[in-house]
């Protein structure tokens, strides 16, 4: 049968490992061309790759390994901000004898208490990495509740409404940061207690590895998780729900883990992030960047692939700050016509998006399908039928 | 009439539009159109500049807004929804194809923003339209001539599909493209009509949005929820559908928010969305095919004693 | 007048009909039959357009129309009636038999109604009805009737028979047959039904498992006792006596 080649090879990959290390190296040299803008550009950018790259493998875990429509990330990672600017800073207080009740996220409290905090945090190691966790812990546990709660809807909900109510309550999420100044300061925002004030000269440096650190586990983290039998399931799901159901799969716990376990993940993007620059301000967390921006980047990377992914954040990310750093040498004819070239920065990531649609469907690193069997032995089965001796499924499914 | 009420009107008149919009785009070519929020606040700066550059009353530059949709429309339909559409590509890569367009229309209304801003000293980042408006009958004009624009234009778009060759070939293209096509019925122009009347439904509704709130680059980007939880609340297969839940979507905003903080005091005001959200959530999950997936017919049948489906 | 050339096809990359060529001459019907799965709706919709040809060729009256998109066949006067979703069910009778007409003049297409309600009396009373409310055979009915409004010279009819009572699916078939006789239109007819198919048929084809396992005239198909028996279900009798049908594969789909 002239079919059966068809679905066994692998779908053409445009980038394949080689050619991985390559883009690895040149967005290296497109690093080395900022760093004569300083150090902390490029710190700046790494820390905003890692972070987005976290969010972004989240996004990627829900929409291309499970098949969610998930147009709702900004509210996970509000969820992991808010947290982590609501509970742990107010438990430190509490412990303190500091006002933690409603007033602590007052704007005129907080702005004096939160220093007082941070004297705390600076004058003990062990204080500052414990908060630290305690910050990501209670990030992914709202993540996680806010995943939860999600899933409630998707299990009535189809495609189009699912993505549609989740990005609506995105942005209530971020209207309830708004306007109930008890939760994380209103429309003036708060202080984040630092953790990371204990190491005094090189703040910058041991945040940028503490969050590289964070995201490669994560990496690690969903690449186990996705070989596993779980991740099996997950795709199972994607694929045809109607035939993984058949086999005996609970589609409705499958998509309820695979949100939770998405929005857990997120959150800590959220949180790693609020830690990072100091303070949390709910209009900071628009649909704009923390859902359609990932979007963006998980489709330039390859739907579905976690490398992918990486590349394409780092890939977008670096060309962003390019066009923001070097905006007036590379576009001086916008100036002229009194135009700032920094609202090029949507037309970038718009132009991406409808390049990677329309020429590039599966991404820089489409994802690799791999067969349950190893491919001779498919085709095999496919031209001879299954031989007599063996028993016909000699590895479970999944 | 009570200012509220009278913003109510002219807001939900503008969710209407740009709903049915929705549903239109979705009905015909399954595209769920994200770039319906540039379009409106594109049509709301036609508005605009027609107003700020050559004075006189908003309502004579709608025609003009309804063409530029038309046109954005035509643009995005030639240029990506085609090649999607003929591909047969998923509902979800049709999605994000409109939010890259979006995103680029948004771009360049910021730069057309610049532009207004440095080179024609206009201040078009914070715009109250309401300034351009006239009095008539004691209140202001938009919340009557507004909402007689979106009943004239509905109407027309109704006897449209009712009444003429093409229309009727619109809902047979989009009810069965297969047969439609067997027919001699070319969707490619069938498609590239809804996109025209999508489009321009789109910037018509956001050219009436800014007269009840504050025109900005990202108008369109904010609202844009609320479009969608109109369309999703008419259910997404019924153009009447969509308008319908467009209206109550807009009007249980203002309505809504406006008794609750008579209740419980004006905090309220700042969870306006929450309202729409709800609604929505709480019809989706009683009636998953939306409003016009609420049997009517049965409900107001069994009143009238109107016996359904007489059959030989 | 329609000739199909060693034709590949099918549907993204899944291929379903392997170097399948037929030709359909004029004024005649020629009937594909096959089991379940044979590629004979594929057939008709590489025809049309509408599934990937990957290649071969389809001619039509010497021309050809490989792969060209289904309203510019439906100019060169081909018509095509589909299995499934053959009528629009949401339009009244009357915009369904316009819509069929579109490429026609008003006057015309009134014209045409109006006959196709007096071939078809009970279109006529249910005039300005949506087709949803229409019995499945009133549907059919009204589906043959769209397929007729615009003077076809070729006209594609997939399954007919189905989700039809056995009595109105035969009278059905004879109403193809007169369409034949009375018109003089070509018809190319797709049909599970296959032995009522075979009687009213002028040329046959075998199509199983994508590929042509028969060509010839429809009776001899009929009377090929190995064919008939294996893939259509048709009990040869004893000889001279009459023919028996196997009932549980028949008209069941």
């Amino acid at each position: 049968m002239t079919g059966a080649e068809g679905f066994i090879s692998k779908p053409k990959g445009f980038l394949p490992r080689r050619e991985i290390m390559v883009a690895i190296i040149v967005l290296a040299l497109l690093i080395f061309l900022l760093m004569n803008r300083g150090m902390p550009l490029v710190l700046t950018i790494l820390i905003q790759i890692a972070i987005f790259a976290i969010i972004t493998m989240s996004l990627n875990f829900e929409v291309g390994y499970t098949g969610i429509p998930q147009f709702g990330r900004v509210l996970a990672v509000i969820a992991g901000a808010f947290a982590v600017g609501a509970i742990p800073g107010r438990l430190l207080a509490m412990f303190m004898g500091l006002p933690w009740g409603a007033s602590y996220a007052n704007n005129a409290v907080n702005y004096k208490l939160v220093p007082q905090l941070n004297e705390v945090l600076a004058g003990s190691w062990l204080l500052s990495v414990g908060f630290l966790l305690l910050c990501l812990l209670m990030a992914a546990a709202c993540g996680a509740g806010i995943g939860w709660l999600m899933s409630r809807p998707a299990i009535r909900l189809k495609e189009a409404y699912l993505g549609i109510s989740m990005l609506a309550f995105g942005d209530f999420a971020m209207w309830v940061g708004h306007n109930w100044e008890p939760l994380v300061g209103g429309s003036t925002g708060v202080y984040v207690p630092d953790p990371f004030r204990v190491v005094y000269g090189a703040r910058f440096q041991v945040v940028v590895i503490t969050i590289f650190v964070f995201a490669l586990l994560i990496y690690l983290f969903i690449n186990k998780l996705v070989k596993s039998p779980f991740g099996r399931s997950l795709k199972m799901v994607r694929d045809n729900d109607v035939s993984a159901a058949a086999a005996g799969k609970d589609i409705v716990k499958i998509r309820t883990q695979s949100l939770v376990v998405g929005a857990a993940l997120a959150a800590v993007g959220g949180g790693l992030w609020v830690i990072y620059t100091g303070t949390v301000t709910a209009f900071g967390f628009s649909r704009l960047v923390f859902t359609f921006w990932p979007w963006a980047f998980m489709m330039l990377g390859g739907i579905g692939s976690n490398t992918g992914v990486v590349l394409g954040v780092s890939l977008l990310q670096i060309l962003r700050t390019m066009i923001t750093t070097y905006r007036f040498q590379l576009f001086g004819f916008l100036i002229a016509w009194k135009i700032d070239p920094i609202h090029l920065d949507h037309m970038l990531l718009g132009v991406v998006i409808v390049v990677v649609v329309l020429f590039l469907p599966h991404g820089l690193v489409p994802e690799n399908v791999e067969p349950v069997l190893p491919a001779n032995r498919v085709r095999r089965v496919i031209t001879d039928g299954l031989e007599p001796s063996k028993p016909a499924v000699n590895r479970p499914l999944s | 009439m009570a200012p509220w009420l009278a913003s109510g009107f002219i807001y939900a008149s503008a969710l209407a539009l740009t709903a049915g919009g929705i549903t239109l785009l979705y009905m015909s070519t399954r595209t769920f159109n994200f770039a319906h929020a540039s379009m409106a606040t594109c049509g709301f700066y036609v508005v605009y500049t027609g107003c700020a550059l050559y004075g006189g009353a908003p309502y004579r530059y709608l025609p003009l807004a309804f063409l530029f949709g038309a046109l954005l429309g035509v643009i995005c339909y030639f240029g990506l929804n085609r090649h999607l559409l003929r591909r047969g590509a998923a509902e979800i890569t049709l999605m994000m194809s409109t939010l890259g367009y979006d995103l680029i229309l948004l771009s360049v209304i910021q730069m057309y923003c610049d532009y207004l801003t440095f080179g024609l000293r206009l201040y078009p980042r914070r715009v109250s339209m309401s300034v351009y408006d006239f009095e008539l009958f004691g209140t202001k004009a938009a919340s009557i001539i507004l909402p007689l624009i979106a009943i004239v234009f509905i109407t027309a778009l109704h006897l449209f599909l009712v009444k003429t060759k093409f229309g009727v070939a619109m809902r047979a293209t989009i009810e069965n493209p297969v047969l439609a096509g067997a027919s001699g019925i070319n969707s490619d122009r069938v498609y590239m009509t809804s996109w025209i009347i999508g489009g321009g439904m789109a910037s018509l509704g956001g050219a009436a949005m800014a007269m009840a709130m504050t025109g900005t680059p990202v108008m369109g980007m904010t609202t844009i929820p609320f479009m969608f939880a109109g369309a999703i609340l008419g259910g997404l297969h019924s153009l009447y559908g969509g308008i319908l839940g467009g209206f109550v979507v807009g009007m249980a905003e203002y309505a809504g928010v406006f008794a609750l903080s008579k209740q419980f005091g004006p905090w309220v005001l700042g969870y306006r969305m929450g309202i729409p959200l709800l609604l929505m959530v709480f019809i989706m999950l009683v009636f998953p095919r939306g409003l016009a997936g609420i049997p009517w017919a049965a409900l107001f049948g069994r009143l009238t004693g109107k016996k359904r489906g007489v059959s030989a | 007048m329609l000739t199909v050339k060693n034709l590949n096809a099918g549907y993204g990359k899944l291929q379903v009909l392997y170097d399948v060529s037929i030709e359909v001459p004029g004024k005649g019907i020629t009937v594909v039959v096959g089991p379940n799965g044979a590629g004979k709706t594929t057939l008709l919709c590489s025809i049309m357009g509408i599934a990937n040809v990957f290649s071969g060729e389809v001619l039509f009256e010497g021309a050809p129309i490989t792969g060209q998109l289904s309203y510019m066949l439906a100019k060169k006067g081909i018509s095509y009636v589909p299995q499934m979703g053959n009528v629009f069910a949401e339009l009244t009778v009357m915009d369904n038999l316009q819509m069929a007409g579109y490429l026609m003049a008003r006057d015309e297409v009134k014209h045409k109604a109006e006959q196709m309600t007096e071939m078809f009396p009970v279109l006529k009373k249910f005039i300005d009805r949506k087709a949803v409310t229409l019995s499945g055979g009133e549907r059919r009915m009204l589906a043959v009737a769209m397929g007729l409004m615009k003077n076809p010279k070729l006209m594609l009819l997939d399954e007919l028979s189905t989700d039809l009572a056995p009595i109105i699916a035969e009278r059905v078939m004879l109403e193809v047959a007169r369409l034949r006789d009375e018109l003089g239109i070509t018809i190319l007819f797709v049909e599970q039904m296959a032995k009522r198919a075979l009687e009213i048929g002028d040329t046959a084809y075998l199509l199983v498992s994508g590929g042509l396992k028969f060509a010839g005239k429809a009776c001899d198909l009929l009377h090929e006792p190995e064919l008939a028996g294996l893939y259509l279900g048709i009990k040869q009798a004893p000889a001279g006596g009459p023919v028996q049908i196997i009932p549980s594969s028949e008209g069941s789909g």
